[in-house]
């Protein structure tokens, strides 16, 4: 791809992103965030939005590198001061129900090698900041994840690849998995959701009481809130839009019921907990709670994660992904959630989504919690798919029906 | 070529005279990395503010934050925006740098700009982006201008930049030419950036305290193109490279800085003064322009290049219409023997004379911090939502102070000090 072909895929990209991820409307706002790695992509995010009628685009650009100096020569009892600008902008983005666009290209292993409590720490304390402005305005505004193949997570990706090559391999797979090489990327994505909200449907006449999982390194039952609803693909917002969150999403997604979970399960991709990895873990719940966890590495950190409080180590999401997703049969680990996520089943520590739940966005955090739903300031995706796993949902009466075998559906819609 | 070891050592002598001279910045303090123009540090700042952050933390910093910004952003918003689009203002950087101001912190600028970052776009909507960020910006204009925390303003390399200043050279050694020059005019090339500092602050006082002991009343300009006499206000008061902030923070402001400065009687300025270099204003070059003076206020403004821009200037609001600064620099400063423009204010007006279009520093007038805008304006000082400096300085100019009494002495012949300190 010579340079103008990839300028041509960065402005379909972008139309994507703006089109059918934020499903942005005339005279909106849009504010973007990201690290200084994104500034190309996020200007021609920028020129989509304007030619869509986008009134203002706004950008707020971080860079890792500062972050990991600030880690390295703070004094750690400064460790967990935010500058309150930075939140204050999300807010106000937020309030008005502005577009938001987050791009989420981090490298993987940006801070390997500094001290676990240090990083705990300043998370804890940047996410009790931001949680409670996330949810007080919660589908209050249209809001959409991407990411651009940025040089160090490329490298990550593709290690022992030059990084210009690597970058190159990175965007390709970016491209595909993100339908922006397909013809009409517009139509294929209507397609794809389409579908995505016909297994939807089929999973919310069910109205399972739980689901079975069983896979090497698992076997793990999930009580389901009796409320609980499906979700999948498309999300509708007070301010009137209807966007796709996520771009790439093959994943059809609902709320456990935070008490109801027994039994161990096995991690089957490398976590990236914003700069560092945690692989290989096993997470034993009894009562809803992780009861035990250990991991060939980052144990401290996933520890630390689950710690977070009150609700970071019970179950917020259960998600099924098919091993035949785009994601998946790209055969690339991608080290980021937003990607790694959509290759297969996963689950999520901490908070649950409000609309996984009938009328979830009218209860109270009481009324939520009574309903099974968790409250946590974490919410943190873990894959546990594979083509070995099966998984069956148990109706109220107690019969087994087959949902997923060998990491496929298991029945037709 | 320097290799990138020699680079990184530079850059670090930089930072550290950053922190250490420019910002004096003390243990505790937090330090906000901004840039006004561009909203935010341009990302080709990038190596300069690891350089600083490392060098602040080192210097004691509690926190040191960044924000960035990116013309080619504004650039793409000035081309395909709806008319509307520019009353929009989010005011977070604004919050965030009143919010170290209030709290006694330390602010540091940035350039890593491009001079032609808006070129070629209607002047209208430049205009109109503009004027929405200056009304926005005003507060942080009133406390840098009072002094009110240690500030300074300093210049990164960049591709753009350079390209502007070195066309013809290949861009990576445009690049070189122009970090050497910043390195060289700012004191980071000798072997103790920080003492060299010290002993060329100590002299430009010693300036300083001449003319304050002189109090003279005007000054005369002759030069060819120029003949104008610009009012002193009584209690200006001459300023060089070394201020006390309110914070208590003795400081530097500019880094390079070569010139001496006051403020000029915003109701007495006469006659004509034409501009030595190019400006570059809000992406725009105005070139080979002069301005007409009538009891202060311009009543003429003429440009080769850009006039409308000048002219949008200058209608920005009243105080536009008038001077807030006078600046002596000799012909002879590091800067000038270059040889070279900057198309950056930070460097061009250290290479030449120079005065500014709008606001005057209150620090310049004896009790200027503690006047409302209007006894500000009645003492002679000016308001505005603009502070714009321009060159006029050359080894053509001659300028002459005038004393209470009428008395013509000598300040300035052919461009260099005409007294002995």
């Amino acid at each position: 791809m010579d340079e103008k072909e990839f300028d041509q895929m960065l402005d379909k990209y972008a139309d994507v992103i703006v089109n059918i991820g934020l499903g942005l409307k005339k005279d909106q706002v849009l504010f973007i965030n990201g690290i200084l790695e994104d500034a190309p992509f996020a200007r021609a995010v920028a020129k989509s939005a304007y030619k869509t009628g986008a009134k203002y685009v706004d950008m707020m650009l971080t860079d890792e590198a500062s972050a990991r100096i600030s880690y390295e020569y703070v004094n750690p009892e400064h460790i967990t001061y935010h500058p309150e600008w930075v939140f204050n902008r999300y807010e106000e983005c937020f309030k008005n129900g502005d577009a938001f666009l987050s791009i989420a290209s981090t490298n993987p292993d940006l801070l390997e090698g500094i001290d676990s409590d240090l990083v705990s720490k300043r998370r804890k304390s940047s996410m009790e900041k931001f949680f409670p402005i996330r949810t007080k305005y919660d589908n209050n505004f249209n809001w959409c994840i991407a990411a651009t193949a940025t040089p160090l997570w490329a490298q990550k990706v593709f290690s022992g690849v030059p990084v210009q090559e690597a970058q190159t391999k990175l965007w390709d797979a970016i491209f595909k998995v993100c339908r922006v090489d397909q013809p009409d990327p517009v139509a294929a994505w209507t397609e794809h959701t389409d579908r995505l909200i016909k297994i939807k449907s089929y999973l919310n006449d069910k109205k399972y009481a739980s689901l079975h999982y069983k896979a090497p390194g698992t076997d793990l039952t999930i009580g389901l809130p009796e409320s609980h609803r499906w979700n999948a693909a498309k999300e509708t917002y007070k301010n009137g839009t209807t966007g796709t969150p996520n771009i790439p999403t093959e994943e059809v997604f609902t709320s456990p019921h935070k008490d109801k979970v027994e039994g161990h399960v096995s991690s089957t991709m490398p976590l990236n907990l914003s700069g560092r990895l945690v692989e290989d873990f096993v997470v034993t719940f009894e009562n809803g709670k992780v009861v035990n966890v250990t991991a060939k590495k980052g144990e401290d950190d996933i520890r630390k994660l689950i710690e977070m409080d009150e609700g970071a180590s019970s179950l917020g999401e259960a998600a099924l992904v098919t091993d035949s997703s785009l994601i998946k049969q790209s055969g690339i680990l991608f080290y980021n959630t937003l990607f790694d996520e959509n290759a297969s089943c996963h689950l999520a520590f901490g908070d649950a989504f409000k609309d996984c739940f009938e009328g979830g966005y009218d209860l109270t955090d009481e009324e939520f919690r009574a309903a099974g739903g968790n409250k946590s300031i974490i919410h943190t995706d873990f894959m546990i798919g594979s083509a070995e796993m099966d998984i069956d949902g148990i109706t109220a009466d107690g019969t087994h029906e087959p949902l997923m075998r060998q990491g496929e559906w298991a029945f037709d819609v | 070529m320097t290799s990138n070891n020699q680079h990184q050592e530079l850059l670090q002598k930089y930072a550290e005279a950053i922190v250490r001279v420019g910002l004096n910045l003390r243990e505790g303090q937090r330090l906000i990395i901004t840039n006004a123009t561009a909203r935010g540090v341009p990302p080709a700042g990038r190596a300069l503010v690891h350089a600083v952050t490392k060098a602040a933390y080192a210097a004691g910093a509690k926190y040191v934050e960044t924000i960035w910004g990116d013309e080619e952003m504004h650039r793409i918003r000035l081309q395909n925006a709806p008319a509307d689009s520019f009353d929009e203002y989010p005011k977070f950087h604004v919050d965030a740098i009143m919010d170290n101001i209030k709290n006694g912190d330390a602010l540091l600028s940035i350039y890593a700009n491009d001079p032609d970052a808006f070129a070629g776009l209607d002047a209208d909507r430049v205009g109109a982006m503009q004027k929405t960020h200056l009304q926005n910006y005003a507060p942080i204009g009133v406390e840098v201008g009072r002094n009110a925390i240690n500030w300074c303003v300093v210049a990164s390399g960049s591709p753009a930049w350079a390209a502007k200043i070195f066309p013809d050279l290949e861009p990576e050694e445009a690049e070189e030419k122009l970090w050497q020059a910043i390195f060289e005019t700012t004191r980071a090339t000798e072997s103790d950036p920080v003492a060299a500092w010290m002993e060329h602050i100590q002299n430009m006082t010693k300036r300083g305290k001449y003319m304050q002991a002189k109090k003279y009343s005007a000054l005369h300009y002759k030069a060819p193109g120029t003949d104008l006499t610009l009012g002193l206000p009584k209690g200006h008061r001459w300023i060089s490279a070394r201020m006390p902030a309110e914070n208590g923070v003795e400081f530097t402001a500019n880094m390079p800085t070569e010139e001496i400065f006051t403020l000029p009687d915003r109701h007495r300025a006469d006659g004509t003064v034409a501009a030595t270099f190019p400006l570059s204003y809000g992406g725009s070059l105005i070139d080979d322009f002069s301005v007409t003076f009538e009891n202060g206020q311009i009543v003429k403004v003429n440009a080769k290049k850009n006039e409308a821009i000048l002219q949008k200037l200058v209608d920005t609001d009243d105080g536009s219409k008038r001077l807030g600064e006078v600046a002596l620099v000799p012909a002879s400063s590091p800067i000038a023997k270059r040889g070279h423009l900057f198309y950056n204010t930070l460097f061009d007006e250290n290479a030449s004379c120079h005065i500014a279009i709008g606001r005057a520093y209150r620090f310049t007038l004896a009790g200027g911090e503690e006047l409302d805008d209007e006894e500000f304006n009645a003492a002679g000082g000016n308001v505005s939502l603009n502070h714009v400096d321009f060159m006029i300085g050359s080894p053509q100019m001659d300028i002459d102070g005038i004393t209470e009494d009428g008395t013509l002495e000598p300040v300035m012949r052919q461009g260099e000090w005409a007294f002995d300190v």
